[in-house]
């Protein structure tokens, strides 16, 4: 990008949107698992990513979280310009501060009790006092539904208890963004419905937006303000769950939803 | 069967003279284990660097060490470092560098090993929560990769303690040197030897007891960290290598059972890479 580029593109005002990606795009080894995709998404809103194996949702989710740099592509967030042409920005920290993870597995650190889990980020990053680490933890486990549960073993947990430690755990840090990528895949149905009902419900409560990959159809119609289908490394279709699961417009799309029909 | 008579009547007179060796072979293996121990450490960080230049050497160590006879090691250091440095260094100090030296190589590979052996996530989880690299590594990374190696890392503290009385070839007057002399003086090796056997064994036994105990402890609290039924203490152990999680059929899907980004089971070096860059994420501008 010249520099003449680059100075528009600095002056282009940002986004409206809690966040908004453009052109992001993303090779491994040459070959393209991203292809320009744009994607936004509003403060407290829940987008649900689904498509078949390969079609680039962690990769994205990763992108988001920057775990992953993309080789282009814009990103806005919370009306900063953070990731310009790929690169990311001095803006980007602040952003990034903003934005919780949710993996599918080894999702808690299990030498450490919940509690300890639950303390490590704030205590050596925040700085805060246990005190003041205690009585958050304890409301941040009552909201995931895990009260009393400050001094488990990690080990005496189930896989959906441990999920929703998982997210307490990043509630710590006060997101207002979570990215989960798989979170209830490894998770019996029931379960996982527990776990995914949290998201909701943080949603509804504390205005927490979410981008989620999951194969869960239910879930994505009942709760989802938005579903992304991803078809090799592009959005094929977006829109409203219902119209999306129901009157799917792309052969890709009616085959998937063919397959997982509920 | 065998028309050779045992007399062990010179055995408690010799006692006091092995125990000497003995002082000397205990002497040595501390400090050795110390000193490996602690330098293993630096070895593996940088035997893992993602910078070549680091990498490299310290694989070459690792591997230079692994790959040649400890025997060979000892008189290497013996007859080449006084070449090298132009100074002689007694049989001792040139023992205790060279085992060191050999120690540091196994023990960087264990701490390594130990190292793999924390899933990415928890790594990438934690930079979510923006903890430090060196938060990481502390906290996270280096307990668990030490509680999973210590029986290895026990293993080899009584390997170590064996191998010393190769220090006798030296002239170093360990306990199997004793015993090679009072054998000579005694013309009673079949006794002496046994002696200095059993020595060596009431020593290295109960740590192997040990071993065994905190091993068996491991496997028993090992559930933790993995989701529930996910294929057995065994698999978790396998480096590089990730249980198979059981996808529930209603939320099968065409390519429910794929691995994420970044997190599909990688062998060896590809994942080790994986968790270094993880520790230093490319999309982190700071
Ligand atoms: N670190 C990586 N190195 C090389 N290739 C990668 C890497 N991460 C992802 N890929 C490739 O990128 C493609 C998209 O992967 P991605 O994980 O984003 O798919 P996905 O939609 O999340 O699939 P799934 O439903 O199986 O999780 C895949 O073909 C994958 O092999
Ligand atoms: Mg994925």
């Amino acid at each position: 990008m010249s520099t003449q580029e680059e100075a528009l593109e600095q002056e282009r005002p940002a986004s409206d949107h809690f966040m908004d990606l453009s052109g992001i795009t993303k090779s491994f080894y040459g070959r393209t698992v991203l292809k320009r995709v744009d994607f936004t998404l509003d403060a407290g809103e829940i987008a649900v990513l689904i498509g078949k194996s390969g079609s680039g949702k962690s990769t994205l989710l990763r992108i988001i979280a920057g775990l992953t740099k993309a080789d282009d592509g814009d990103i806005d967030m919370m009306g900063e310009r953070v990731v310009i042409g790929g690169e990311y920005q001095k803006t980007w920290k602040a952003a990034r501060d903003q934005v919780g993870m949710i993996f599918q597995n080894y999702t808690l650190w299990p030498h450490l009790s919940v509690r300890q889990n639950l303390a490590l980020a704030p205590k050596k990053v925040l700085g805060e006092s246990d005190k003041v680490i205690v009585e958050r933890a304890e409301r941040a486990l009552a909201e995931v539904g895990m009260a009393h549960h400050l001094n488990s073993r990690c080990g005496q947990l189930s896989g959906g208890e441990r999920q929703r430690v998982a997210i307490a755990r990043a509630l710590m840090m006060r997101p207002r963004l979570l990215l989960c990528d798989e979170m209830t895949s490894a998770l019996d149905p029931p379960v996982a419905a527990e776990v995914l009902g949290v998201i909701t419900k943080l949603k509804e409560e504390e205005g927490i937006g979410c981008v989620l990959v999951t194969h869960d159809m239910a879930f994505a119609a009942k709760a989802a303000d938005r579903v992304s289908y991803f078809e090799e490394g592009v959005i094929a279709e977006e829109g409203d769950p219902r119209r999306l699961l129901s009157e799917p417009e792309t052969p890709g799309l009616r085959k998937f939803v063919d397959a997982v029909r509920f | 069967m065998t028309s050779y008579h045992f007399d062990w009547s010179i055995i408690p007179q010799s006692l006091p003279t092995l125990f000497k060796g003995l002082g000397l072979t205990l002497e040595v293996s501390v400090i050795t284990i110390i000193l490996g121990t602690i330098l293993g450490f630096p070895l593996a960080t940088a035997r893992m660097s993602k910078h070549e230049i680091i990498r490299w050497p310290a694989q070459a160590y690792i591997e230079v060490f692994r790959c040649t006879p400890l025997l060979v090691q000892l008189l290497w250091v013996f007859y080449a470092l006084p070449a090298f440095l132009g100074v002689t260094i007694p049989a001792v100090p040139s023992v205790c560098i060279a085992l060191t030296a050999n120690m540091t190589a196994f023990m960087a590979e264990t701490y390594r090993a130990g190292m793999q052996s924390v899933p990415v996530e928890q790594i990438e989880a934690a930079q979510m929560l923006r903890l430090s690299r060196i938060s990481i590594l502390r906290h996270i990374v280096v307990p668990q990769a030490f509680r999973q190696q210590i029986p290895t890392i026990l293993s080899i503290y009584v390997s170590l303690f064996k191998d010393t009385s190769l220090v006798s070839a030296l002239g170093v007057a360990d306990v199997t040197f004793q015993g090679n002399i009072l054998s000579s003086q005694t013309y009673r090796p079949m006794e002496v030897f046994t002696t200095v056997a059993i020595i060596y064994f009431v020593i290295a036994f109960p740590l192997t007891l040990f071993t065994s105990a905190v091993e068996r402890r491991i496997i028993s609290s090992s559930t933790m960290g993995a989701p529930p039924r996910s294929g057995g203490f065994w698999r978790q152990l396998m480096p590089g290598r990730r249980p198979v999680i059981p996808i529930p059929a209603a939320a099968t899907t065409p390519g429910a059972a794929g691995g994420s980004a970044g997190g599909e089971p990688v062998a060896g070096d590809q994942l080790l890479e994986s968790r270094l860059t993880s520790l230093n994420p490319q999309g982190d501008p700071s």
